[in-house]
């Protein structure tokens, strides 16, 4: 039972920052309806930009967080206004493909410019908070809890926001319909921009709440994104609650998968697999996910 | 006008490929063991970066699992001539070509629901799958090590790789040249500009679907049967994601619409990559911020710059901007 208690609490850890980063890629899906394959990516960085700040910045863990996200908004909203432009004007003709290559095309750049930078070699930021909390069967080192304590306040806020706020709402109108929410004096450029701007420093607080966990690495972001992508598929593309609870289910399902095989080394190969298969079987019998918006499927 | 079959005569792109067949023909003469080595790999990334092309750029299905064919024949070719000797050479290559499309028709007939970044995904979801399965059988597949594999030729020289690589690259080529040629060809393309429209018009899109799946993964398995005898080593790595991006970054920045275009490309991207070998990473830095850029700014990629210089497409829907440009074919 102890046992038990422990890969489920891991679990939920885990799937709590899993969600944060599908988070920003549901959001990012919901109103431009594009699918981010940078996100991976912009998650390192995020990393990155929170190893660095802490360290010439002198600023406390938990403020690399927030310096990685304010870095990581910028960022994103540079790059959909330089490059992304074109999936909303009539310049190309088949957007999703258009969106595809260039946000991939970031990922191959990002990701071989973190090694030229930063070195191949993995660096590890200082800890949230030194110790362990030991509560009967369940241990979990503080660095785990606090990112997941964070992680569930950044959730919290993100579904805040798009839900009460003026701004929040504005974004969920155009994702619903652009031409409805333009005739209301909602300018759609603009919450592209934004959009893409939150979704990436979503990213980028998931990477630097991750940092301390795991270590920082180029292609950090290689493994998060496949699970994120799997996230959104399974809890509805364009959903932030599904993208919630999927992230939780799959932590919880990786944690229990890996704890519970026998032949241990063939679990952990597996691992990722079991979440792919997920994603297959979805696809094909629910393309749009267990809390997919109606309105949010492609045609 | 991009679904107009295009009839070729003795048209500038015709010389212009004549004369890059002498040039690739003459390479042994001239290039030393290093140059023919690189050449006879860079017809391996030509083959998958044009049969990619045809899948993803004329029949619009964006599919990341292509080297997932590859691989797939490259190891069944390999495991039975492992077991069976090499004798069973011919059995193996033709085991490996139908295995990839059986697994092709099963793929195509799964994603017909699918387009666009749902079928991206799903397609990369089932090639990681198939990559941890190659990673963790390794009792099959040695794993993440390898699978030693006897090599086509005897003898350390590549001069006959090269050309069986050329050879097999004009076959493909010439195949699905022709394929686009017929009403087929059309009906692909329809596909890729509006599905909807396309099966509304009397054609069986299911079956087209399903067929453009079937060829492209037979033209990769072929690939990756060369590949692995060629090489003589096989492992997981050759699927992975950075070396799909080298694919599809062969294929955008040569013209996704162009069956030549992206074999130029690969030439290009393939080329480079190896004159810049010193800079190590920073060559992918520059893959990835040519990528976007070409995407972003020469839609049709840089061989039809080249074809027909001032004219490349404004990648405009053609009523969306009458008058300054002529109507002309682009189908290419």
């Amino acid at each position: 039972m102890s046992y038990f208690s422990l890969l489920t609490i891991n679990g939920l850890v885990i799937g709590l920052i899993f969600a944060l980063t599908a988070a920003g890629l549901t959001l990012i899906f919901s109103v431009l309806r594009v699918v981010n394959f940078s996100h991976g990516a912009l998650y390192m960085m995020g990393g990155y930009a929170s190893y660095y700040a802490i360290r010439y910045l002198g600023l406390p863990p938990i403020g690399g967080v927030v310096a990685a996200m304010i870095a990581l908004f910028f960022f994103g909203i540079l790059f959909e206004i330089l490059i992304m432009r074109p999936v909303y004007t009539d310049e190309v003709e088949r957007k999703d493909e258009y969106a595809i290559i260039v946000t991939f095309g970031l990922t191959i750049l990002l990701s071989n410019l973190a090694i030229v930078v930063f070195g191949p070699f993995s660096k590890s930021p200082p800890p949230f908070l030194d110790g362990t909390l030991i509560l009967g069967p369940v241990i979990l080192p503080y660095d785990r809890l606090i990112a997941a304590v964070v992680a569930v306040v950044l959730l919290g806020v993100t579904t805040w926001f798009l839900a009460r706020t003026t701004l929040g709402q504005a974004l969920d109108a155009v994702s619903q319909s652009r031409e409805s929410a333009a005739v209301i004096g909602i300018n759609p450029r603009r919450m592209y921009t934004i959009a893409f701007g939150l979704g990436s420093a979503l990213a980028g607080g998931a990477g630097a709440l991750i940092a301390p966990i795991f270590a920082l690495s180029p292609s950090m972001g290689d493994l998060p994104v496949v699970q994120a992508f799997i996230i959104i598929v399974i809890g509805g593309m364009g959903s932030v609650g599904g993208s919630i609870v999927g992230g939780i289910l799959l932590g919880l399902a990786q944690s229990w998968g890996v704890g519970y095989l026998p032949d241990p080394n063939r679990a952990l190969a597996y691992t990722q697999a079991f979440g792919a298969i997920l994603l297959i079987i979805t696809l094909l019998f629910r393309p749009t996910g267990l809390f997919g918006r109606i309105h949010l499927r492609l045609e | 006008m991009t679904v107009t079959a295009r009839h070729q005569g003795l048209s500038p792109s015709a010389i212009t490929q004549a004369i890059l067949l002498l040039v690739a023909l003459t390479v042994p003469l001239w290039g030393g063991a290093y140059w023919i080595h690189v050449g006879a790999l860079l017809w391996y990334y030509a083959i998958l970066a044009a049969s990619w092309t045809l899948l993803a750029g004329f029949a619009g299905q964006f599919s990341f699992a292509h080297l997932m064919f590859a691989a797939l024949g490259g190891y069944a070719s390999a495991l039975i001539v492992l077991h069976l000797g090499m004798a069973w050479l011919p059995l193996a290559i033709v085991a490996g070509v139908v295995l990839a499309m059986v697994i092709g028709a099963l793929i195509g007939f799964m994603v017909l629901r699918l387009s666009g970044p749902y079928l991206a995904l799903f397609t990369l979801a089932i090639s990681e799958v198939v990559r941890m399965i190659l990673i963790a059988e390794e009792s099959v597949t040695r794993g993440s090590l390898g699978l030693q594999v006897p090599r086509f030729f005897k003898g350390d020289s590549d001069i006959p790789y090269y050309y069986l690589g050329l050879g097999l690259l004009v076959a493909a080529l010439v195949l699905m040249g022709y394929l686009l040629r017929t009403r087929t060809g059309l009906f692909l393309r329809a596909i890729r500009e509006d599905e909807g429209a396309t099966q509304a018009s009397g054609v069986n899109t299911t079956r087209y679907k399903i067929l453009v799946f079937v060829i492209t993964s037979g033209i990769a398995a072929v690939a990756g049967i060369y590949y692995a005898h060629f090489i003589g080593i096989l492992t997981p790595n050759m699927m992975i994601l950075p070396e799909m991006g080298i694919i599809i970054a062969m294929s955008v920045i040569g013209g996704i619409e162009s069956l030549p275009g992206a074999v130029v490309g690969a030439a290009i991207v393939y080329l480079l990559s190896e004159l810049l070998r010193d800079y190590g990473e920073m060559r992918f830095v520059l893959l990835g911020l040519a990528l976007i850029l070409v995407q972003r700014f020469a839609r049709n990629g840089l061989f039809s710059l080249v074809e027909r210089p001032g004219k490349s497409r404004p990648g405009k829907r053609p009523q969306a901007q009458p008058g300054p440009t002529p109507e002309k074919s682009h189908a290419n």
